[in-house]
């Protein structure tokens, strides 16, 4: 068994009072609670603040471009479905520069966990407003205030088939951690949107603004009910953020319908050699 | 023997299909067949014009000029028109149009034969197909196979339903122009079995036999064939064919795919591709191999979507931002493709890197013939090689190692181990990084994976890369410069130029860059005649030997209006 230490990496050099560091240990916590080592997963990161957690988390890892995080580990999940593979990344990241993948990795229900951590702000290229920056948000590249109305990230996953949609916050560790263990078990594609302080840069969205703003969804919260979900999803416009699994639905996912991989993985299959069905149609 | 044939009409009438058949008839009675076809960037209207050139013995080329003209329609005879002779036949329906030119008429009556037959306006294809047969001097069966293969899914009633519409057109020739069918299309007596491959055909045979397991694409004329073709295959072949949602999900998910161990492939064009670059540089630093292929067409932007054109050789060199090695490639005709794209999965593999194959429309979507014998020699003496690659090590220690991704090694690669072997763990680094893959930010190691990448090219160069093929006299008085898809027509040109006492030399490349400074400079000769051939307007690949060779070609023969550069071109243009 794998303890905390194996999933060390390098010292993190997030700011202090990064909502990363709670974000960080969470995820590691989950992979050690569900009994994973370093080499049983792959972690695909983005670039951020979020992404520079490569250096902290030990796994098989592929530092992604910004924004393509999901595409590469669609493509990981593709050639070998039996690896669990995760996705961390941040909000300008998923929701902006590769909003279009997350669309289609819903739609395709492909079984990765996606984890975002949402700050509301570009935090490593010094505060630029992010795709979730609320309205009239002011800050180096919006001094006049955003003119954009916020993205919202649950109900656009739920309303392209994510099949699995939660919400957490980074100022509570313990459920952060059930979150992600649940959507690292949920067979599909899963979406975990943490709500982040940025202590640096983002002085509306606070730690004090959460846990004010925040709640947790009751034991008795129907998770499979879509109407439901889209009501909670939709919170977030009054500036109500629910912490917990929103959605979940059993479906199929992508690999489930490849009838190629039936009984083995892509990296394990034997080579095709019977070239001749394919030589007679050019005859 | 050499003779050409093109049939014609409005778009949307199965012109594609047709031309095919002729194509795959010459070809299984034991001729050399070549064909191209043009059309718009539209699915109905506009018109369609499938050229097939068929020869007694080896051809490189189309031959231009057409012998037979089949006009589906007016529209296709006033646009062909200016490509016949006077001994030029043209089978056409009297009652659609009609003509004063002098060529020989045939007047075939498709509609009086549909009307008859209650068939629809499509079959004007089968029966022109009948009549072209019969004129050719072939015999009708071979055709009543081929549309029994074509149709036989759709059931005996369809087979037979088509067949009835051939033997007319067949039997209306035989019965009213006797006197002109000659024996062009009478089955050899000694044949070898042939097949006809367009340039993606043999781009997607090969990746199947080079055992890549996923290709992703997103359809863009002229590459959409070989995601199709892959696709259609998949449940045999067993390999993963994904039409994601752009060209960036693409070459994305195509080196996840990669980093976790199966081969992979993605197609595109010249727009595509632009939309990879960023990822070609990720696949560079982070070493992930993967094979690019890209099929050019006219542009800039959307261009000219349906032509050809070599427009996008530097583009290729030079895709991407920083300094990293990659290797194009640009096969020189249909059989080079299948050659080159198996060579490719084991160069990616090997150096890990992207290597891009250089296609365009022309190459793409034109077929040739090969003996099936070359293709089976090329399978049997191929090894799939996957270089440093690891899917299997143990780790005699209890403890997990971060395994060395990017060690410094003399040839510039290092091992690359499959995810989830156990014991080990590692990351693939878009940032620069050092031997075990964290990220750093400091001179020496920053120094040293960037000398280590550049090596891989040294590497290459020493192991793999091949010089330019000669053809023709190395005495000649013009020896002429091109690379990938004019191969054909410049041999076709030398052998016209030779017919007519000129010998000529041809300096063919299709490992385009990087190119070997050594083993190249001393093919250039100051005081030979050398002449550039290229289907673009800047002579693309003279810039590229000019700025690694110093080699200046000053006479340069460029063709850019959408059309492949033909062996008369070639003549026309060429000045003593």
């Amino acid at each position: 068994m794998a303890n905390l230490q194996d999933f060390n990496g390098y010292d993190p050099t997030w700011c202090p009072g990064c909502g990363n560091w709670g974000i960080g240990m969470s995820i590691k916590q989950a992979l050690v609670q569900l009994g994973f080592d370093p080499s049983q997963v792959v972690v695909v990161f983005g670039i951020g603040c979020s992404g520079n957690m490569n250096d902290f988390l030990n796994a098989y890892s592929f530092h992604a471009l910004h924004g393509r995080a999901i595409t590469n580990a669609i493509g990981i999940k593709l050639a070998n479905h039996r690896l669990p593979v995760i996705a961390v990344v941040g909000d300008g990241d998923c929701y902006g520069e590769g909003g279009n993948h997350l669309i289609h990795a819903c739609r395709g229900n492909h079984d990765i966990t996606v984890i975002v951590h949402d700050n509301g702000v570009y935090g490593l290229t010094t505060g630029q407003v992010a795709p979730t920056g609320q309205k009239g948000y002011k800050s180096k590249s919006t001094p006049q205030g955003i003119i954009e109305r916020p993205i919202n990230p649950l109900f656009l996953a739920l309303t392209q088939g994510a099949s699995f949609v939660a919400q957490a916050f980074a100022g509570d560790a313990l459920k952060t951690i059930e979150i992600i263990k649940e959507a690292i078990n949920h067979r599909g594609f899963s979406l975990v949107n943490i709500l982040q302080p940025c202590v640096t840069f983002n002085k509306v969205n606070t730690y004090q603004y959460y846990l004010k703003n925040t709640y947790k969804l009751t034991s008795d919260y129907e998770r499979s009910n879509y109407d439901l979900a889209i009501e909670k999803a939709l919170e977030r416009d009054r500036e109500k953020f629910p912490i917990g699994v929103i959605y979940q639905k059993k479906d199929l996912t992508y690999t489930d319908n490849l009838s190629q991989l039936k009984e083995k993985t892509l990296v394990e299959k034997e080579r095709f050699k019977d070239y001749d069905l394919l030589f007679k149609d050019f005859i | 023997m050499k003779i050409s044939i093109k049939i014609g009409g409005e778009a949307g009438f199965g012109i594609m299909t047709t031309g095919l058949m002729l194509s795959k008839i010459a070809s299984r009675l034991g001729y050399e067949v070549i064909d191209y076809v043009e059309y718009p960037s539209l699915v109905r209207g506009g018109y369609n014009a499938y050229l097939v050139t068929i020869s007694d013995e080896r051809n490189t080329a189309l031959k231009t000029d057409v012998d037979f003209l089949v006009c589906l329609n007016q529209d296709n005879f006033l646009k062909q028109k200016h490509l016949l002779h006077k001994q030029s036949i043209v089978i056409y329906d009297k009652n659609d149009f009609d003509f004063e030119d002098d060529f020989i008429k045939v007047n075939l009556p498709f509609k009086k034969i549909i009307r008859e037959l209650n068939g629809q306006a499509i079959m004007k294809n089968i029966i022109a197909l009948g009549g072209l047969l019969a004129i050719l001097g072939a015999k009708i069966n071979i055709l009543n196979q081929l549309i029994y293969e074509q149709f036989i899914k759709k059931g005996e009633t369809v087979v037979s339903f088509n067949q009835s519409f051939a033997k007319r057109g067949y039997d209306e020739i035989k019965n009213n122009y006797s006197s002109l069918i000659q024996n062009y299309l009478s089955e050899k007596e000694e044949k070898e079995e042939k097949m006809v491959v367009s340039g993606n055909d043999a781009f997607s045979l090969a990746t199947v036999v080079s055992d890549c397991r996923f290709y992703c694409a997103y359809p863009m004329t002229p590459s959409s064939s070989i995601l199709a073709t892959l696709a259609s295959w998949q449940e045999k072949t067993g390999m993963i064919v994904r039409h994601a949602e752009d060209e960036i999900s693409v070459i994305n998910t195509a080196l996840g795919a990669s980093f976790a161990g199966v081969r992979s492939a993605v197609g595109t064009s010249g727009g595509g591709f632009a939309l990879m670059t960023e990822s070609i540089s990720l696949a560079g630093i982070t070493e992930t191999p993967i094979v690019v292929f890209v099929a050019q067409r006219p542009g800039p932007a959307t261009g000219m979507p349906t032509w050809t054109e070599q427009g996008d050789l530097l583009f290729a060199c030079f895709a991407g931002h920083g300094e990293f090695p990659k290797i194009v490639l640009a096969p020189g005709d249909q059989e080079e493709m299948f050659e080159l794209t198996l060579k490719a999965f084991n160069l990616a593999d090997i150096y890990q890197l992207p290597v891009i194959i250089l296609s365009d429309m022309y190459l793409s979507e034109g077929h040739k013939s090969i003996n099936k014998k070359i293709i089976d020699d090329y399978i049997k003496n191929y090894k799939v090689t996957r270089g440093k690659f690891i899917s299997q090590i143990s780790n005699q220690n209890t403890k997990l190692k971060n395994f060395l991704r990017y060690k410094i090694d003399d040839d510039g690669i290092s091992k690359r181990l499959m995810p989830g072997v156990p014991g080990f763990y590692y990351q693939a680094n878009s940032y620069e990084h050092l031997e075990n893959g964290h990220t750093t930010e400091d001179a020496k190691p920053r120094i040293d994976q960037v000398k280590k990448r550049g090596k891989k090219w040294q590497t290459y160069l020493n192991k793999d890369f091949q010089t330019p093929k000669f053809y023709g006299e190395k005495k000649g008085e013009v020896i002429f410069v091109s690379w990938g898809s004019n191969k054909g027509v410049v041999i076709e040109a030398q052998r016209q130029l030779l017919a007519k006492g000129v010998k000529t030399g041809f300096w063919h490349f299709n490992h385009l860059y990087p190119l070997n400074r050594e083993k190249i400079k001393n093919l250039f000769l100051k005081r030979k005649k050398y002449v550039l051939v290229e289907n673009n307007s800047w002579g693309q690949f003279g810039k590229l030997l000019a700025m690694e060779m110093g080699v200046e070609i000053e006479n340069k023969i460029l063709r850019y209006d959408g059309r492949p550069i033909s062996a008369e071109y070639i003549l026309e243009n060429l000045k003593f």
